[in-house]
């Protein structure tokens, strides 16, 4: 079963390190030779706490919040976890411990020196000491024994020794180890392992091998090899159930068995080959932390055998078993395991003891040191009996062996483990445990917080000093979270005992002499994040509530949450909030996000649905685009954006990591731009979040939507074209509530887009791909398609040039339908004017028409077609029809005139045009001759003229027809249709009567439907033989 | 040319600013700038970035050789060789000064850069000095130098071609009869 190696990471400067978890294995602890312990959250953890114990730390340990660390300085210290506050001296030698251990209770600690001494010490009361002495040479390692019963050490002196603590005497002795005259010398480090709860193994490393020593007999039992090791064993690990023994070699070399089976399970080499010199299972089993002497910090994950629980770890290394087999084998195990393993202080309980072959003591040792550790000769070991008192001792494995026994004792339980639900956060703040933060870094300013011994002040910084000049406020109350906008900055601290939680607010905008408030919240209740919209401010807390208040400070809504807020965003009247939906597994996180309307038209627009973000990965940033389009950012990198024509899913549109130079570089974001498209953000070098000083510079990134095979043309048009959509959507959304938007850039948006289509276009017909060219040309404006038309033609592509006539056709029709709803409001208005201006207007209407197709016939829609997507499309058939009314002499109109309308007449749809036709007839027939209704709405009006009349004696005609206009208009468009039907069937001889009239009769305007159904194939060939022509 | 006329030059470099006001792109002459984001950096001469430092309306982002971990392996790759290195600007010196003058408080370790690119000057105008010398007393006749900058070349124009104009003089009036081998 493959394990992941996760890649190193810089965990200390060169040289000796070691490594161990703590007891709930939430963090990974590692010294170094630059005398810090780092205590580390995760692998990615970037900002690891660092605590200073000394010049040189050689090794460390961890139990019950206890720190001990061998530190260059000769002494052994303890220091509380994970404060990282000095506890005191625990013992000291004469010169510096070489490994330092607990036992697996936590009791006791156990350490050897160079001074060939080993010391166990209890750790409540450092006056309690057992002095080992015997070995010749300066001690490489030590291990307590999980029963407390006895001691395991190995010296420079080649020899490894068990010591009876009680009688401190050693009970056995072997030579196997190669002589060395100091722990600088020695081949290896020699990490002995006690077998956890049973103690009944004692694995040594000797050379190129791990022999096992049984706890009766202190006889050799087995000896575990592979192939693969080159190099001597350095360091050996118990997993914590007792069945998995790893392994890491001065080759870098990292090895899994299976202790029963004898079987190497698991193969690992480090990544650059360097001598790995501290090993921790993690407490649970499962991952393996490991450090190397170059100071870096690797992880194995998914090690097979490794979790604490019994039956994961048999489940996992035992691949041969039935699954019957293995919950009973595991269960057992897991009993046994978490009883036998003396060292993991957590595991209280042994269930059964199944494994009583743990018995055997696994001693080998071989300390060859590659790593920097401190032992000093070869001396043999004496045999000579030291009496210690019970003093527990752990080397790095073997406390992270403790940590992981109390896992052991559960029930087993093997599927996917809850994921620790992220905490509430404010976006662009940075934790709020560093002493000189970003409390908030938005698009309008920045707030420090500092929290240092001389000062603890907040600094308010404005982008654009016209706003505001800068702030520097003492933070009296110890606020941890803000938010600012262009009106004003928002502060919130959580309560303590004695004091409520806080909002304050600095409504600097204000115009009275009172620019702030402060209103407490109820007891027990916390702030956890907060955010300021326009005009309004909202908290939400630990209540799973949100408080809404206005800026002035008016409190108003409240409502509650269906789970653990994790942040807030505002912008305008819209609110965001995202929280904990439910419990994520394997380290995702389950979020949930409402999006609030807040403006006179109060409503939800998201409603709770599922957040998306990345594997294992948690929120990092929410907000809002400067354009108001909610954006979140994940901690693998993934900006996704809202994308509101698409059912509000979110879109993926940039990852910043594939920016970043090296793994542990990350972009910390401080806004999002849709126009232009522009992702601000800081770059970090080797960190998450950047310093306070120097003052970091904001970098811009691109977006990238994630489309496939980018590299290619057709990937990188298809990418730009959506992205291009992707982020117009905002201008639908901001005018449709109301806002002032750019409509140059809108404009300009729309024409990239257009040509790209039309680029797309002319390469899928380069490729002859024309089924593409018209599923293309279906995404393209009307004026576009002629051009792709135009284009298709030129290239002899007939059939597609037929096949996009007619989508032209219906995309035509489309327009005209939509065009409909707009003409009436217009035509409403122009009834107002005489029914003779009418009856011109429309004549000019119609011979713009008829000029329009004659030309369409003699030179093509060239003209057209030249300039599609920047061209406003004239919104009505009316602009045309004022334009004429000033100039009376319509043919002599310019081409600008008649390009807009070419298209539009082209193919009206059948019910609009019928509907169209009726008020053209309306009008005109006051003024000619006809008293006969022809039209649905004439048929209409005169049934219902005289309900009109009656309800209003004194209209005049025109208010009859106006108010008629009006009622029919109410009617249900099946209704109208019905009068329409009615009214079809004469119609045809009025029509041409009252072109007649108009002495503009042309052949092809012989009715309305004839004119429409003839147009079309006109219209096609027309086009179809310009371009033949053209091409010639 | 006098310093002043270099630093003139200078003037015309690139460097980028952060501004704490908002404009629409500017059109000048020389090329159009901006827009300025409050907040986003944005490169503008360093003319305009002083002027706007000068009242307060932006804060300047140093070049990236201004960072003494690069000026100080400049300087020991200036002192290790004989010729001339490849300095990162051509006006680092004219920059430095207008820079540190003037923003000093935006630039992290502006007296250890002062003395940096002082050091790196000062070695860089003793080579000169010497090659002149060298120049001069094995009387050459044409000599190549790299790498060198305006200013640099500025110190020592003046001087080195007055002296090698009475040098010439000299020489022929003492040897009139080589003279016309210069």
């Amino acid at each position: 079963m493959p394990c992941e190696r996760k890649p190193m990471r810089y965990g200390h400067s060169e040289g000796h390190t070691d490594v161990c978890f703590d007891d709930e294995g939430k963090c990974v602890v590692t010294c170094g030779s630059d005398g810090d312990v780092r205590i580390w959250e995760s692998l990615d953890d970037d900002d690891p706490k660092s605590i200073n114990v000394g010049e040189k730390v050689y090794s460390v340990g961890l139990k019950n919040g206890k720190l001990v660390t061998a530190v260059s300085n000769n002494t052994i210290q303890i220091h509380t976890f994970p404060e990282g506050d000095p506890d005191g001296i625990l013992t000291r030698f004469t010169t510096n411990a070489n490994h330092v251990t607990f036992n697996s209770s936590g009791s006791r600690v156990a350490a050897g020196s160079s001074d060939f001494i080993v010391k166990i010490v209890e750790v409540v009361d450092s006056s309690q000491q057992k002095t080992l002495r015997g070995h010749d040479a300066p001690i490489l390692s030590v291990a307590l024994d999980p029963s407390d019963e006895f001691l395991a050490s190995s010296s420079c002196d080649g020899s490894v020794a068990v010591w009876s603590i009680e009688s401190q005497t050693q009970v056995a002795q072997w030579q196997i180890l190669q002589k060395s005259s100091d722990v600088s010398n020695a081949k290896s480090l020699c990490r002995l392992a006690w077998q956890p709860r049973s103690g009944k193994l004692l694995a040594v490393p000797v050379d190129l091998t791990i022999q096992l020593y049984d706890r009766n007999t202190w006889t050799h039992v087995s000896t575990l090899s592979d192939d693969l090791i080159s190099q001597v064993v350095n360091v050996v690990v118990w997993s914590p159930c007792g069945k998995f023994l790893a392994a890491g070699t001065v080759g870098g070399n990292l090895l899994v068995w299976d202790v029963e089976a004898k079987l190497c399970i698991e193969r690992q080499k480090h990544e650059k080959g360097f001598t790995v010199c501290g090993m921790a299972w993690h407490p649970s089993g499962g991952r393996i932390a490991y450090t190397d002497t170059e100071g870096c910090l690797g992880l194995l994950e998914g090690v097979p055998s490794s979790s604490s629980t019994v039956q994961s770890t048999k489940v996992s290394p035992k691949e041969t078993h039935d699954y019957d087999d293995l919950f009973d084998e595991d269960d057992d195990r897991g009993l046994d395991e978490g009883m036998s393993d003396s060292r993991s202080p957590v595991k209280k309980p042994i269930m059964e003891e199944d494994d009583d072959d743990d018995d055997l003591m696994p001693a080998t040792g071989r300390p060859r040191n590659r790593g920097s550790f401190l032992d000093d000769d070869d001396n043999s070991q004496d045999p000579s009996c030291v009496k210690l008192d019970g003093v527990p001792e752990e080397d790095g494995s073997s406390a992270i062996l403790p940590a992981v026994g109390p896992a052991v004792s559960r029930p087993v339980y093997e599927g996917p483990m809850p994921t620790q639900p992220q905490r509430a956060f404010q976006p662009g703040s940075t934790p709020v445990h560093l002493m000189h933060r970003f409390m908030v870094w938005n698009s309008v300013g920045i707030v420090r917080g500092y929290n240092d011994d001389q000062d603890n002040a907040i600094d308010v910084e404005f982008h654009d000093t016209a706003i505001h000049h800068a702030m520097h406020l003492t933070n009296t109350l110890g606020h941890t979270m803000a938010d600012l906008s262009q009106e004003a900055v928002l502060l919130a601290c959580e309560g303590t005992e004695e004091l409520a939680s806080k909002i304050q607010c600095l409504h600097f905008s204000c115009w009275d002499t009172h620019k702030d408030w402060i209103v407490d919240l109820p007891k027990g209740e916390d702030v956890r994040t907060l955010c300021l919209g326009q005009g309004w401010a909202a908290v939400a807390t630990s209540a799973l509530m949100v408080r809404l208040f206005s800026v002035g400070g008016v409190q108003k809504e409240i409502f509650s949450l269906p789970g653990a807020v994790v942040c807030m965003a505002g912008h305008g009247e819209q609110l965001l909030i995202v929280y904990h939906r439910g419990t994520g597994f394997d380290g995702d996180q389950a979020l949930g996000i409402q999006l609030l309307q807040l403006g006179h038209k109060r409503r939800q627009v998201i409603h709770g649905e599922p957040l998306p973000l990345s594997r294992k990965s948690y929120l990092a940033w929410m907000g809002f685009t400067a354009e108001g389009t909610p954006c979140c950012i994940d901690s693998e990198g993934v900006v996704r954006m809202l994308n509101r024509t698409l059912g509000n899913m979110w879109t993926p549109v940039c990852n910043t990591r594939d920016s970043c130079k090296s793994k542990s570089d990350h972009y910390w974001v401080v806004g999002v731009h849709e126009n232009p498209q522009q992702l601000r953000c800081i770059p970090c070098k080797g960190a998450r979040y950047p310093p306070t000083l120097p003052r970091p510079a904001v970098a811009v990134l691109p977006f990238n939507l994630p489309y496939c095979q980018t590299t290619t043309e057709k990937g990188q048009m298809e990418e730009q074209y959506w992205r291009s959509v992707l982020f117009q959507n905002h201008y639908g959304f901001l005018s449709s509530s109301g806002y002032e938007i750019d409509s140059e850039g809108q404009s300009r948006a729309e024409k990239e887009q257009q040509e790209l289509l039309m680029k797309m276009f002319a390469l899928s017909c380069k490729l002859e791909r024309e089924f593409r060219c018209v599923e293309l040309a279906e995404i393209m404006t009307h004026s576009v398609v002629t051009l792709a038309i135009r284009y298709a033609s030129r290239s002899r592509r007939m059939a597609l040039a037929q096949r996009l006539s007619e989508l032209a056709l219906e995309k035509a029709s489309q327009i005209q339908e939509e065009e409909q709803e707009e003409e009436e409001p217009a035509y409403q208005r122009l009834i107002c004017s005489s029914f003779e201006e009418m009856k011109l207007l429309l004549n000019f209407v119609f011979q713009e028409y008829l000029i329009n197709i004659f030309k369409l016939q003699v030179s093509g829609a060239g003209k057209s077609s030249s300039s599609p997507a920047g061209q406003p499309r004239t919104t009505n058939v009316l602009d045309s029809m004022t334009m004429s009314n000033r100039k009376p002499a319509p043919l002599g109109s310019t081409s600008k005139q008649g390009k807009a309308p070419v298209l539009k007449p082209l193919a009206p749809k059948p019910k609009s045009k019928v509907h169209c036709v009726a008020q053209i007839q309306m009008f005109s027939s006051p003024a000619g001759s006809h008293t006969l209704p022809k039209t649905g709405f004439q048929l209409w009006l005169e049934e219902n003229r005289k309900s009109i009349l009656a309800d209003n004696p004194d209209f005049e005609e025109m208010d009859v027809i106006k108010e008629g206009m009006g009622r029919f208009r109410t009617l249900s468009a099946e209704e109208r249709l019905n009068w329409t039907e009615r009214a079809k069937g004469d119609s045809d001889p009025k029509k041409r009567k009252r072109e007649d009239e108009e002495g503009q009769v042309d052949e092809q305007t012989e009715s309305d439907e004839g004119r429409t159904k003839k147009k079309k194939p006109l219209d096609t060939s027309a086009k179809l033989s310009a371009f033949a022509f053209n091409k010639e | 040319m006098d310093p002043a006329e270099v630093e003139f030059l200078a003037e015309k470099e690139m460097v980028k600013i952060i501004p704490n006001f908002s404009l629409d792109k500017i059109y000048l002459i020389g090329g159009d700038l901006g827009p300025f984001n409050p907040g986003l950096p944005v490169e503008v001469p360093v003319w305009l970035a002083l002027n706007l430092k000068q009242r307060q309306k932006c804060r300047i982002v140093p070049p990236e050789w201004m960072d003494t971990d690069k000026l100080e392996e400049i300087r020991e790759q200036e002192r290790k060789l004989d010729t001339f290195t490849p300095i990162p600007s051509l006006y680092y010196m004219e920059l430095t000064k207008l820079l540190l003058n003037h923003s000093a408080d935006n630039i992290p370790k502006a007296d250890e850069i002062r003395t940096l690119v002082k050091d790196i000057w000062d070695t860089r105008v003793a080579k000169l000095r010497l090659s002149a010398d060298s120049f001069i007393s094995q009387q050459e006749a044409h000599a190549q130098l790299d790498n060198l900058t305006l200013m640099e070349i500025n110190t020592t124009r003046s001087f080195l071609l007055d002296s090698l104009n009475y040098m010439y003089k000299l020489r022929s009036n003492l040897q009139p009869g080589r003279s016309q081998d210069y």
